[in-house]
């Protein structure tokens, strides 16, 4: 039996495989953001006792949580001290100098997670060739370190220049703080994030300092609460890159957990693509306020390392403070069921980002709110089922839905039918124009890449993202409300490890590139082995951060395995070929410099085996029929309503169409065919009788 | 107002022609070479419908370029008109007064052809790296001294590079790679662009973009003058005094509000300078329309309907409408003063969001030259900025570029590219203004180098002499310093020599205070002393707060709670 739990910001999820059976049950309750362990352990006993299983039976337990992204917004962390470069304490408050909104007078920057009081000059010095100038003046780091530890400050974060090339300075303080205040938690910047660019990786430390003893207390008593339940299994954290960590590991690089919400359900979004026959989609979730959207090739999803957390202005890049760490490449917008719509200056029509939240929430939601949003306009439009939204649990109420729309009307001329279309289309839009920029920045083309949709309000709106896509289809899996849990138990244990070797690729020392790549590998195993992987069972994937000699951003590329001929010219070739994917033309006649490198080491995957369903009818899965809107079919119209749970394997249902379950709706728009595949997955492809030639 | 639009679908098609700018942004920042455009930002993106009227730009960007590249593409129509052109195309001009006012920034325009028809224009704007003549500095007297002029002209034909061209730029510029290398991804962004405006028109089934970018400008003009109609009528006038080169120069303008229209005129402004610190006219009109929308309508997109309601003027042969051949190299340190004395004059018109003390305004423009090891040359160009002014109901932003919009470089770029060494980058104690909002912090730099090789450096700068203004009753920023511990001669805006264990310190001025000093809070005092930006003289001295460290005088660690407000 294993177990996967999501603590978010709304519901902690759960998900319990058995692996005897294969069944999958899925549990939900209410985030406790006072003690988020009360909910993960109401959660759990809940289901425990559905499956009638003692925890004793579990083998593994997955966790993510927002815990960490948390403590960053609400800046609740340690008192946490920065140690800097003599004459660069303030680099973490100057920052790159640049405004984000260029218009915006009133805007403010993200403030540093040390204040000025607790950044500290440190005599020492290392150049740029990695060469040690200036001597770490130790005693000066002993002395401070017990000043520090005397006035509560319980964390420090290490930042020296071009440590990213030599950590000998980083290293030696650390050491020198050791010795002098034991009970300091210390991050040193070299490690959390080997890049160059000091903000960028000094931020990084600090946030990782900041977090860590939250963090560390926080799986301490969890872990603790387990034991005392019975757990005997291994006890897993889901990392942002969507790997799994040792708690040793995830307490050690706490900032690594940032996103492990939003890696789970990727992942699952990947494997589940996969098992379906698409080894490339567009991982595509929408919930309440926000809608993420992920390339995967190949069955893997991509990995970025230019994150950013506690944005000023939510969706504004640049508001944030910049995270270097491998995070699941995904972007995030402002568009979701709360999204609320209005006029703006131009009198266009926006929808978001500003969202109702949970509370008031949408105007059809009753409890106050008058602003229009997606979610009311996806009522009106017919789409949702005012007895059957959340199950029946929240009756919504359509009059309240066409009062806020009818507004928005007033100002436009236009019917209340007329602004929900409106809205569906300028959200559905918003959307596809991310998604679209996402998936061509990689490389990638859009009209390639179905959209596998999740998430209360992404089975609603898929159809039509993807058909301002124009992909080529739209997967709904099943356990979609719970899609980040189930990838909790689909994730390999993993860890990458990234050094910088900078130098011209014809020039480099291969030699010396390999020993670099084995002690990555060997810094991973060991990682692993905390994590219960066996040694033969780990794989890595290497990677080269490339460019052309005097450019400024890289480009990742695999590194042929140890022992191939000729390694640069493979590697040259295949930086070539990725160049011109990305950018359309050849690069200019300049030589390939290689920036840094990385080794992902990895557990083998658990396989993920959903239950096989039965064939079924869909006469005996239709539940009744409601007007719906389709603009194809000049307006409303009277279309079947399916209760998904009763569509069997094999299925097939033409649009227009609505299919229900507890936690969201399809729409089958018309000229789309559904189909149940074998796992469970709703398929929805063009409709061969309705494209067929006219003729 | 009827429209062919209705607000869902304006609003579907505006939103893809802002992403399709952003993608070419992108593209242009990830193949540049020089940090001048891949870390400082110092470019300009967007979309021109075919009369060459701006329709959309990219979302970060400086707005010197992105005005003036708007206002600068009828020129290239002008030159070659639709019918000379050709798919495959590419032009470029550095031309100062037909562009970005300054020959170091490069424009490409790139026609995009739907079939045979061509259906719009991608333009961009970067500041090369080198250009050659005299290094990039104020000292020439004639725009020919200042480096290679390129006039209007194609850097692709039909899909191949000018060959001759960049042999001519490759030999009369000091960085050939990376001034050459920034072209060619000029170029590669424009493709990138008109790549994903063809998508767009297939898949909505357009013809041609005329039509939508009518609306949106319309749309647009109506906003801004809505803005416009909003301020009392009336005429608003403030002057700023810069260090000039030889003498100090002055900026008066004069806002004139009427109804829905407004006007900028620069009468009584210095006289063009005898050295490059001169500015065009068309770099003029890019920062005043910059510091209109900024202050009235920031959310009004920025296009050819947003410069319609505003009018700028300045007399011929004056210092913000300069006659060729003037130097114009420097040109961009008087440039940053013009949004700062319109917001200045238009203060008691403007709602609270507007308000903005003065600030350092001039980001630091310094090149740095010399010998590397092996006697292997380098130019380096470095962004600097200082504090902005506070504003109504906060602080003013430290060490932030205004009104420019370009950032800083990492210390860490600048050394594995160079031999520089950065000694000391850290806020500038007590530089703010003082005021019920402080002024944002100056910074003080501090740059040696490795080898022992000579340098020199160039630094475009201003506010040595001349501090930013604080606003209703808030206090000036401090001014800002430039020297070389071995060169007493060294003077900004010009060449100033460096021996090889010579040092160059940098201090960049801080904003100007909002509101009395008096009336700031004790607790922001408090703060600010606890934080080392205000010291606790100053803390007396400016805003009349005693405020002592009551732990010991060795202390390292100065916590808040040992700080008391006497």
């Amino acid at each position: 039996m294993r177990i996967g739990i999501d603590i978010g910001g709304t519901f902690t999820d759960l998900v319990l495989i058995d692996d005897a059976t294969g069944a999958v049950l899925v549990g939900k309750a209410l985030t406790t953001p006072a003690d988020p362990a009360r909910g993960f352990l109401q959660v759990l006993h809940e289901a425990l006792a559905r499956a009638g299983r003692p925890l004793t039976q579990a083998r593994t337990l997955v966790h993510g949580t927002t815990l960490v992204t948390n403590a960053l917004i609400e800046r609740s962390g340690a008192r946490t001290a920065l140690l800097a470069t003599q004459g660069h304490r303030d680099m973490v408050e100057i920052g790159r100098e640049q405004r984000f909104d260029l218009y915006d007078l009133t805007l403010q920057r993200p403030a540093p997670l040390a204040p000025r009081w607790l950044r500290f000059d440190v005599p020492e010095r290392i150049l740029a060739d990695g060469s040690v100038r200036d001597p770490l003046d130790v005693a000066f780091v002993e002395a401070l370190a017990i000043e520090l530890a005397a006035n509560d400050v319980s964390a420090v974060a290490i930042c020296f220049l071009n440590s990213y090339l030599n950590p000998l300075h980083e290293q030696a303080a650390a050491a020198a703080i050791r010795r002098a205040a034991p009970g300091l938690r210390i991050t040193l910047s070299a490690e959390v994030a080997p890049e160059i660019r000091e903000y960028e990786r000094a931020t990084t430390g600090l946030a990782n300092a900041y977090v860590q003893a939250r963090l560390e207390d926080y799986l301490r008593s969890l872990m603790a609460e387990l034991e005392r339940a019975g757990f005997r299994g291994s006890f897993l954290l889901m990392q942002s890159a969507g790997g799994l960590a040792a708690p040793e590991t995830a307490a050690r690089f706490p900032v690594r957990l940032l996103e492990s919400g939003p890696a789970g359900g990727v992942l699952a979004a990947a494997r589940i693509a996969e098992q379906a026959g698409f080894s490339d989609v567009l991982a595509f979730d929408m919930g309440g306020t926000t809608a993420k959207l992920s390339v995967i090739e190949g069955g893997v999803p991509l990995v970025a390392r230019d994150f950013e957390a506690d944005r000023v202005h939510r969706f504004k890049r640049g508001s944030g403070l910049p995270i270097r760490v491998p995070t699941i490449d995904l972007i995030e917008i402002g568009a979701g069921g709360g999204s609320i719509a209005r006029l703006d200056t131009l009198g266009l029509l926006k929808v978001g980002p500003e969202s109702s939240g949970a509370d008031p929430g949408p105007a059809c939601y009753g409890r106050g709110g008058t602003a229009p949003t997606v979610t009311d306009a996806d009522l009106v439009l017919g789409y949702l089922d005012p007895d059957f939204f959340l199950g029946g649990a929240l009756a919504l109420d359509v009059a309240a839905a066409r009062a806020a729309l009818a507004t928005l009307g007033a100002q436009l001329g236009q019917t209340v039918e007329q602004v929900a279309w409106g809205i569906h289309q300028v959200v559905n839009q918003s959307m596809a124009n991310a998604a679209r920029r996402h998936v061509l920045e990689r490389g990638q083309d859009p009209r390639r890449l179905p959209v596998l949709a999740f998430g209360g309000a992404g089975p609603g709106h898929a159809t039509r993202v993807a058909q301002a896509l124009g992909a080529p289809g739209v997967i709904v899996p099943p356990a979609a409300g719970a899609l980040s849990a189930l990838g909790f138990l689909v994730a390999p244990p993993s860890f990458e490890g990234v050094r910088s070797f900078p130098g011209e690729l014809a020039r480099l020392e291969w030699d010396a590139v390999e020993r670099l790549l084995q002690e990555l590998a060997d810094v991973g195993d060991a990682q692993l082995k905390a994590a219960g992987v066996e040694p033969e069972r780990i794989t890595h994937t290497r990677f080269a951060e490339l460019r052309y000699l005097g450019q400024g951003y890289e480009i990742s590329v695999p590194v042929p395995a140890a022992g191939s001929t000729q390694p640069l010219a493979q590697l040259q070739t295949a930086f070539a070929a990725a160049y011109q994917r990305l950018y359309q033309r050849p690069g200019p006649p300049v030589p390939i410099e290689a920036v840094s490198w990385r080794v992902v080491s990895s557990g083998a995957s658990p396989q993920l085996a959903l239950p096989r369903l039965a064939g079924g009818d869909p006469e005996s899965a239709r539940k009744g029929e409601r007007a719906a809107y389709f603009p194809e079919s000049g307006g409303y119209q009277a279309v079947s309503v399916y209760d998904r749970q009763r569509l069997g394997v094999g299925t097939r249902v033409s649009g227009p169409a609505l299919i229900e379950e507890r936690e969201s709706t399809i729409v089958v728009r018309p000229g789309q065919l559904a189909r149940v595949d074998r796992l469970g997955c709703v398929i929805l492809d063009e409709d061969p009788a309705m494209t067929g030639d006219p003729a | 107002m009827t429209s062919v639009f209705d607000a869902a679908t304006l609003e579907v098609l505006w939103a893809r022609l802002l992403a399709v700018v952003d993608e070419q942004q992108g593209a242009l920042i990830r193949t540049a070479f020089s940090t001048v455009v891949r870390e400082s930002q110092d470019l300009a993106c967007g979309v021109f419908d075919t009369r060459g009227r701006m329709l959309a730009q990219s979302l970060t960007g400086t707005p010197g370029h992105i005005n003036a590249m708007a206002t600068g593409v009828r020129h290239f129509l002008a030159a070659y008109p639709p019918t000379t052109l050709s798919p495959g195309d590419v032009l470029v001009t550095n031309d100062p007064w037909q562009t970005a006012g300054q020959i170091n920034d490069f424009t490409v325009l790139t026609p995009v052809f739907r079939g045979r028809e061509l259906i719009a224009y991608f333009a961009n704007t970067c500041h090369a790296p080198d250009i050659g003549g005299r290094l990039l500095s104020a000292e020439a007297r004639e725009v020919y001294e200042e480096g290679l002029r390129v006039p209007i002209t194609r850097l692709f034909a039909g899909g191949a590079p000018n060959a001759e061209l960049l042999k001519l730029i490759r030999a009369n510029v000091r960085t050939p790679d990376e001034t050459v290398g920034d072209l060619y991804a000029q170029a590669a962004c424009n493709a990138v662009g008109g790549e994903r405006l063809l998508g767009l028109f297939d898949e909505f089934g357009l013809t041609t973009l005329d039509g939508l970018a009518t609306e949106i400008m319309d749309r647009s003009e109506r906003a801004l003058r809505a803005s416009i109609t909003a301020l009392p009528d009336g005429d608003y006038a403030a002057e700023a005094w810069s260090d000039g080169f030889e003498e100090p120069i002055v900026i008066r303008c004069r806002v004139s509000v009427r109804g829905s229209d407004l006007a900028i005129d620069f009468a009584g402004s210095s006289p063009q300078s005898p050295r490059g610190i001169n500015v065009v006219l068309n770099y003029t009109h890019a920062y005043a329309s910059f510091a209109v929308k900024a202050a009235l309508s920031p959310d009004v997109p920025h296009n050819e309907g947003a410069f319609r309601p505003v009018r700028v003027s300045a007399p011929a042969g004056s210092i913000l409408n300069c006659r060729p051949p003037a130097a114009v190299a420097s040109r961009h340190v008087l440039g940053h003063f013009i949004p700062g004395v319109i917001l200045q004059a238009l203060a008691p018109a403007l709602p609270r969001a507007g308000q903005l003390a003065g600030g350092a305004d001039a980001v630091w423009i310094s090149v740095w030259r010399g010998e590397a090891e092996r006697g292997r040359p380098f130019t380096f160009t470095l962004f600097q900025c200082g504090g902005m002014g506070a504003r109504a109901d906060s602080d003013g932003l430290s060490t932030t570029g205004f009104p420019s919009g370009v950032a800083g470089v990492p210390a860490e770029v600048i050394e594995a590219l160079t031999p520089l060494v950065v000694e000391r980058r850290a806020l500038a104690t007590d530089s703010g203004g003082a005021g019920r909002w402080r002024g944002g912090l100056g910074q003080h730099v501090v740059i040696g180098r490795r080898g022992a090789n000579p340098w020199g450096v160039s630094a475009m700068i201003d506010r040595t002499g001349h501090a930013a203004a604080g606003a209703a009753g808030g206090l000036s920023g401090a001014s800002g310093r430039f020297s070389v511990t071995d060169n007493p001669a060294a003077r900004p805006k010009e060449l100033a020599a460096i021996g090889p264990t010579g040092r160059v310190l940098l201090t960049l001025p801080g904003g100007g205070g909002q509101g009395d000093p008096a009336r700031r809070e004790a607790a922001r005092v408090l703060a600010d002393v606890v934080n080392g930006y205000v010291s606790p003289e100053a803390g007396l001295a400016a805003y009349g707060r005693r405020i002592v460290y009551s732990g010991d005088p060795d202390d390292r660690v100065r916590p808040p709670e040992r700080w008391i407000v006497e």
